[in-house]
C-alpha cells in the first residue's frame, strides 16, 4: 500500500469528502436566500453587504461542517469536541455516512479530498501569481503625473474625507484606470488618459478609484479571491462573487456621483473610457454583455446620488435568517428524521418573523435628504449672497488699509522687508488688530519676533488659545500653515501674473485666502451659453471656481472671474451677465464666413511594414480671397490639423501655411482653370483607428472651416511596394561619401518649402529623421522664370556615420505651389 | 519594424514619460522621473542615447536642445510586449485583483453604440 492509498482512505480524507458534499447543498441554500434578498433590496450598498455576508456564511458553513464531521471520525469521544453544536445528536450517532449511505458514490468519496486539494492548490497559486503580477504592474512601465494632477487628487481626496495618502501614476500597460494595493494604494491610469479626456471627467473617474480605496475594496477582493479558490467547485461561490464585484462597482459609482454631483459627466467619462479602450489593439474581444450599459443606465437614473436605501434592518433580518439557516442546516442530512424537525423551525421562527414586520419600515421613515451633498438652490443663493457681501466688504476695505499704511510709512518708516511682509505677503490674512499692533512696533527685533509669533499662532499643530501669549512652536519646525500660505502666493504669482503681480489679482487674492478651489471650469477663449430666455450668448474668457465650503460664507460657492479686456487679467464679478459680450462686439468676434472644404484620407505602403497616411484637404479656389501686391495675387490659408485617438487623446498635430500665387492680370481665368486647390500631408501612423480634426482659415477673408473625420489605418500591404509620387525625370540621388556620411540631392523649385526625410534600415528600424525648411532657390531671380535647382543635404549631421548595411530613405518635399507633397523613395547601401 | 528590441524596465519608464508628455528634452524626462525616485541627469541622458541607437526613440536634432520622441506609439509597444507570453500571463492574472472603473473585459462595438445613444437621449431630456 502506498502512502497515497493510506492517505486517501484515511478518516480525514473522508471527512473532507463529506464536507464537500454537504457544502454543495449548503451553498445552494445560501444562494437561494441571497437571491431573495437581491430580489427585494435595491440599494447597491445593501446588496453588496448581503453578498459579502452570504460569502462569509458559505465559508463558515464549510468550516463548521468540517469541524462537525472530523472529531467523530477520530472516534475518541463523539460528543465532547462539539460544544458549539447545540443541536441534539441523533440517537444512532455512530460513524456517520460511511456505514449508513448505500450509494455507490461512497466509494468515490475518499477521492474527492485529493482532487479538491489539488484544485485549491492551483487556485491559490493563481492568486499568488496575481498578487505578484499586480505588485509588478505598479513598478514597471509607470511614470509620475504632473504636480497639477497631484494637487487635484489631493482635493478629491479631501472631498471624500480620506486621510491616507494615495499615489497617482501613469502606466503604459493598462488601458483602463485601476487601483492596486491596500496599505500603500496606487491609482494607475493609462498613459495619455489625463491629457486625453476633459478634466472634469477624469476627476469623476478618479473619484471612483478613490472610492475603491476608501472602501478597502482591494483587501476585500483579495480575501474574496482566496475564498473563491477554497470553494472553487461550487457554482454558488462564483455567482456570489460576481454579485459582489458588480455591486462593488455600483457602490463606487454612487460615491463618485455623489461626490462629483454630476451623473451625466460621470457616465460620459465611463463611455469615453470604454471607447478609448476599443481603439487599443491587444486583448481579444469578449462577447456582448450588458454590464457597462446597465451601470450607466443606473448612474443616469439617479443623478441625485444614492437613492434612499432600504431599511438596513430588513436586510439584516433576512441575512440573519440566511446565517441561521446555513448554520443550523448543515447538520440536517446527518441527522435522522426526528432531529430535523426541531432544528429548522427553531432557527427560522424568531428570525423570519420580524422580517415581514420590518418590510414597511422604509415607507414609514424615509431617509432624510442628504443636505451636505445636495444643497438646494435657496441655500446656495444665500451662500452666494453672503460671499458677495463679504468680498465687497474686503474690496471696500482695501483702499482704506493701504491709505493707512502710507500714512504710517511717512510717520515712522518701516524697513522694506517688513513693509513687504505686511503689505504683500500677509496682507490678506493679517487681522486688523494684528496690523495695528505691528505698526506700533519700534525695532526690527520686535518685528521679527512678531512675525514668528504670527505664524506660530496659525500653525495647525500648535493651537494657541486666542488672547494668550503665543508660544513659538517647539519640536515641529514645519509650519504647515506658513508653508501653504507661501505656496499659494507662489502659485498665484506663477499663474495669474499679467501686468500686475499675481498675488494682487482677484484670482490670486481668492486663491491665497481660500486655497485651491475644488473645481475650476475654465473658458480661456470665451464660450457660449444658453440663458433662461433661450438663444445663445457669447462670452468673454471666463473662469468659474467652485468651492464646496468656505468658512463663514457657506457651501458650494461658485465664483466667476471674467476677462473683459482679453488681457489675461480676470476680475471677480458679482453679476453673472458680466461675461456676456454685448451684441455689437459679438459681430466682431464672429466676423468671417465659412470656408468650405473637403477632407480625404488615403494610405500608401512605403516599405515592408510602414504605411503613410495621406491626408488631403481640398478648397475651392473661388472661396479664397486673393490680395494684390506687386501684380501678384496671393491667397494664404492656414491649416491646423490634429490627429487623436477616438477618445481624443492627441497624437500628432501639424500646422502649415499654404500660399496660392498668381499674376493679378488673369486671375479670373486662373480660378476658372483651377477650380480647386489641394493640400496634402503625409504622416506615418501605426495601424488602428484615429480621429482627424482639420481647421482651415483663409487669412485674407478671415473665413474658416473645420472638419472632423474618423479613419482607420490598415495593415501594410503584403507586397514590397515601392512608391514614389515624383514624376518621371525627377529623381532623388543619394551619395554615400568616403566618410560614410549620406548626402541626398533633390530637385526643388521656388514653391518647395519643406523637406522631411526618414531613413530606415532594411529591417525597418528607424535610423534618422530630419525635418527642415528648404531655402528659396529663387532669391536672386524673379519667380516667374521658373527657377529650379538641386538641393543637397547631409543627413544625420552631428551624429555617428552610418554603419554598413542596407537602408531605405523616404524623403517628402512639401510644395506650397501645388499644395502637394512629393515623395521620393531611394534604397542605398553603405559598405 | 518588427525587430525593434524589447525595451528594458528602465527604458520602458522613459518611454512611458515620452508617451505621456509627448516629445521632450532630456531635462523634461529627467525632471519627471526624478519626481518619483532619485536619478541622475546623466543617467537619463545616456539611456536616451542608447535608446536612440536601438531605434526605440527618435532624436530631433534641429533644435539646440535635442528633442526625443518615442519611435513607436504606445499601442504598438504594448502589442509587442503582449507577445511576451510571460508578460501576458502576468498582466492577465493581475486583472482579477485590480479594482477599476471598468471591468477587465472590453465593451463591444454594439455596446458602445448603445452607450452613446443612452447619453444622447439623457442630454436631450435634460435640456
Amino acid at each position: 500500500m502506498t502512502m497515497f492509498d493510506v492517505w486517501v482512505q484515511g478518516s480525514r480524507a473522508l471527512a473532507v469528502g463529506w464536507t464537500l458534499v454537504h457544502s454543495l447543498w449548503e451553498g445552494a441554500v445560501v444562494a437561494v436566500l441571497l437571491g431573495v434578498v437581491l430580489g427585494v433590496a435595491r440599494s447597491a450598498r445593501v446588496r453588496y453587504w448581503a453578498a459579502c455576508f452570504a460569502m462569509i456564511a458559505l465559508l463558515a458553513g464549510f468550516g463548521a461542517t468540517f469541524y462537525q464531521v472530523m472529531p467523530r471520525e477520530t472516534g475518541i469521544a463523539p460528543k465532547a469536541p462539539i460544544p458549539s453544536a447545540p443541536v441534539a445528536l441523533s440517537p444512532d450517532d455512530g460513524p456517520i455516512g460511511i456505514t449508513r449511505t448505500p450509494w455507490d458514490f461512497s466509494d468515490l468519496l475518499p477521492w474527492l479530498a485529493p482532487a479538491w486539494m489539488a484544485g485549491v492548490l492551483l487556485f491559490q497559486l493563481r492568486c499568488l501569481a496575481s498578487w505578484i503580477a499586480a505588485g509588478r504592474l505598479r513598478r514597471r512601465g509607470v511614470c509620475g503625473v504632473s504636480v497639477a494632477w497631484i494637487e487635484r487628487l489631493d482635493a478629491l481626496r479631501a472631498r471624500l474625507r480620506m486621510t491616507r495618502p494615495v499615489i497617482l501614476l501613469e502606466s503604459c500597460f493598462l488601458d483602463v484606470p485601476v487601483v492596486i494595493g491596500h496599505l500603500r494604494p496606487v491609482i494607475l491610469v493609462p498613459v495619455g488618459l489625463l491629457a486625453g479626456l476633459p478634466a472634469a471627467q477624469i476627476e469623476s473617474i478618479l473619484l471612483h478609484e478613490l472610492a475603491h480605496i476608501r472602501r478597502a475594496d482591494y483587501l476585500v477582493n483579495l480575501m474574496q479571491t482566496l475564498v473563491e479558490g477554497l470553494l472553487f467547485y461550487h457554482p454558488a461561490v462564483w455567482w456570489i462573487s460576481s454579485v459582489m464585484r458588480a455591486e462593488r462597482e455600483n457602490c463606487c459609482d454612487d460615491l463618485a456621483v455623489a461626490a462629483s454631483g454630476d451623473a451625466h459627466e460621470y457616465a460620459t467619462a465611463l463611455a469615453a473610457l470604454a471607447e478609448n479602450r476599443w481603439a487599443m489593439p491587444g486583448a481579444a474581444l469578449a462577447a456582448t454583455g450588458g454590464n457597462l450599459v446597465k451601470r450607466i443606465r443606473r448612474v443616469l437614473a439617479q443623478p441625485e446620488g444614492p437613492r434612499a436605501a432600504m431599511a438596513p434592518a430588513l436586510s439584516a433580518g433576512v441575512l440573519l435568517v440566511t446565517c441561521a439557516v446555513a448554520l443550523a442546516a448543515w447538520q440536517t442530512p446527518q441527522q435522522s428524521g426526528p432531529a430535523i424537525v426541531p432544528v429548522i423551525p427553531v432557527a427560522q421562527a424568531p428570525a423570519l418573523e420580524p422580517a415581514p414586520q420590518e418590510k414597511p419600515a422604509p415607507v414609514a421613515e424615509p431617509r432624510p435628504p442628504d443636505q451636505s451633498r445636495v444643497p438646494d438652490s435657496k441655500r446656495q443663493t444665500e451662500a452666494l449672497e453672503k460671499l458677495r457681501e463679504a468680498l465687497q466688504k474686503v474690496k471696500r476695505g482695501e483702499p482704506a488699509l493701504l491709505a493707512q499704511n502710507e500714512r504710517t510709512q511717512t510717520a515712522d518708516p518701516i524697513p522694506a522687508p517688513y513693509r513687504a511682509w505686511l503689505n504683500e505677503e500677509a496682507v490678506y490674512i493679517i487681522t486688523q488688530a494684528e496690523r495695528t499692533a505691528f505698526l506700533q512696533l519700534k525695532t526690527d527685533d520686535e518685528r521679527a519676533m512678531f512675525i514668528n509669533q504670527f505664524w506660530a499662532r496659525r500653525d495647525p499643530m500648535h493651537p494657541t488659545p486666542r488672547g494668550e501669549y503665543p508660544v513659538i512652536a517647539k519640536g515641529d519646525p514645519e509650519n504647515e500653515y506658513k508653508k501653504e500660505h507661501y505656496r499659494r502666493i507662489k502659485y498665484a504669482n506663477d499663474r495669474f501674473t499679467t501686468k500686475i503681480p499675481g498675488w494682487k489679482t482677484d484670482r490670486g487674492r481668492i486663491y491665497i485666502e481660500y486655497g485651491p478651489p475644488d473645481e475650476i471650469e475654465s473658458h480661456p477663449s470665451g464660450g457660449k451659453y444658453t440663458p433662461e430666455g433661450g438663444g445663445t450668448v457669447d462670452t468673454f474668457p471666463f473662469e468659474q471656481w467652485r468651492y464646496r465650503w468656505i468658512e463663514g460664507i457657506g457651501q458650494n460657492v461658485i465664483l466667476e472671474f471674467v476677462d473683459t479686456t482679453r488681457s489675461g487679467e480676470y476680475r471677480l464679478t458679482m453679476d453673472p451677465h458680466e461675461k456676456d459680450i454685448p451684441p455689437a462686439k459679438q459681430e466682431e468676434a464672429s466676423l468671417g464666413g465659412r470656408l468650405p472644404m473637403k477632407v480625404g484620407v488615403s494610405y500608401v505602403t512605403v516599405g515592408p511594414s510602414a504605411v503613410l497616411t495621406r491626408i488631403t484637404v481640398q478648397f475651392d479656389t473661388k472661396d479664397l480671397r486673393f490680395e494684390d501686391k506687386d501684380n501678384i495675387s496671393t491667397a494664404i490659408v492656414a491649416i491646423y490639423g490634429r490627429i487623436s485617438t477616438l477618445a481624443r487623446r492627441p497624437l500628432s498635430p501639424f500646422e502649415d501655411v499654404v500660399t496660392v500665387r498668381h499674376g493679378s492680370a488673369d486671375l479670373p481665368s486662373f480660378i476658372a482653370a483651377n477650380p480647386s486647390r489641394i493640400y496634402e500631408k503625409s504622416l506615418p501612423l501605426a495601424p488602428g483607428s484615429y480621429r482627424l480634426n482639420i481647421a482651415g482659415k483663409d487669412l485674407g477673408s478671415k473665413s474658416s472651416g473645420t472638419h472632423e473625420i474618423i479613419f482607420e489605418v490598415p495593415q501594410p500591404a503584403a507586397q514590397d511596394a515601392m512608391f514614389s509620387s515624383a514624376g518621371p525625370g525627377e529623381k532623388a540621388v543619394v551619395v554615400v561619401g568616403a566618410d560614410k556620411k549620406v548626402r541626398i540631392t533633390l530637385p526643388i523649385d521656388y514653391d518647395a518649402t519643406k523637406l522631411s526625410a526618414i531613413v530606415t534600415s532594411a529591417g525597418g528600424k528607424m535610423i534618422s529623421r530630419v525635418g527642415m525648411p528648404l531655402p528659396d532657390p529663387c532669391q536672386d531671380r524673379p519667380q516667374d522664370s521658373g527657377c529650379h535647382s538641386n538641393y543637397t543635404r547631409t543627413l544625420w549631421e552631428g551624429g555617428q556615420p552610418f554603419r554598413a548595411g542596407y537602408y531605405n530613405l523616404t524623403a517628402v518635399v512639401t510644395d506650397s505651389s501645388t499644395w502637394t507633397e512629393k515623395t521620393y523613395v531611394v534604397n542605398f547601401s553603405v559598405h | 519594424m518588427e525587430n525593434l528590441p524589447r525595451p528594458t524596465d528602465a527604458e520602458l519608464e522613459i518611454l512611458t514619460v515620452l508617451w505621456s508628455r509627448g516629445p521632450a528634452t532630456v531635462r523634461d524626462v529627467h525632471e519627471t522621473i526624478a519626481s518619483r525616485r532619485p536619478t541622475q541627469y546623466t543617467t537619463v541622458l545616456k539611456q536616451l542615447q542608447v535608446m536612440a541607437e536601438k531605434g526605440l526613440v527618435m532624436r530631433d536634432e534641429d533644435q539646440r536642445a535635442h528633442v526625443y520622441e518615442a519611435a513607436r506609439p504606445r499601442e504598438w509597444t504594448q502589442k509587442q510586449l503582449a507577445g511576451d507570453m510571460l508578460q501576458r500571463a502576468f498582466n492577465g492574472s493581475a486583472k482579477s485583483l485590480m479594482m477599476g472603473a471598468l471591468a477587465s473585459r472590453k465593451a463591444s462595438k454594439q455596446e458602445l453604440a448603445e452607450l452613446r445613444a443612452l447619453l444622447d437621449e439623457y442630454e436631450r431630456k435634460s435640456r
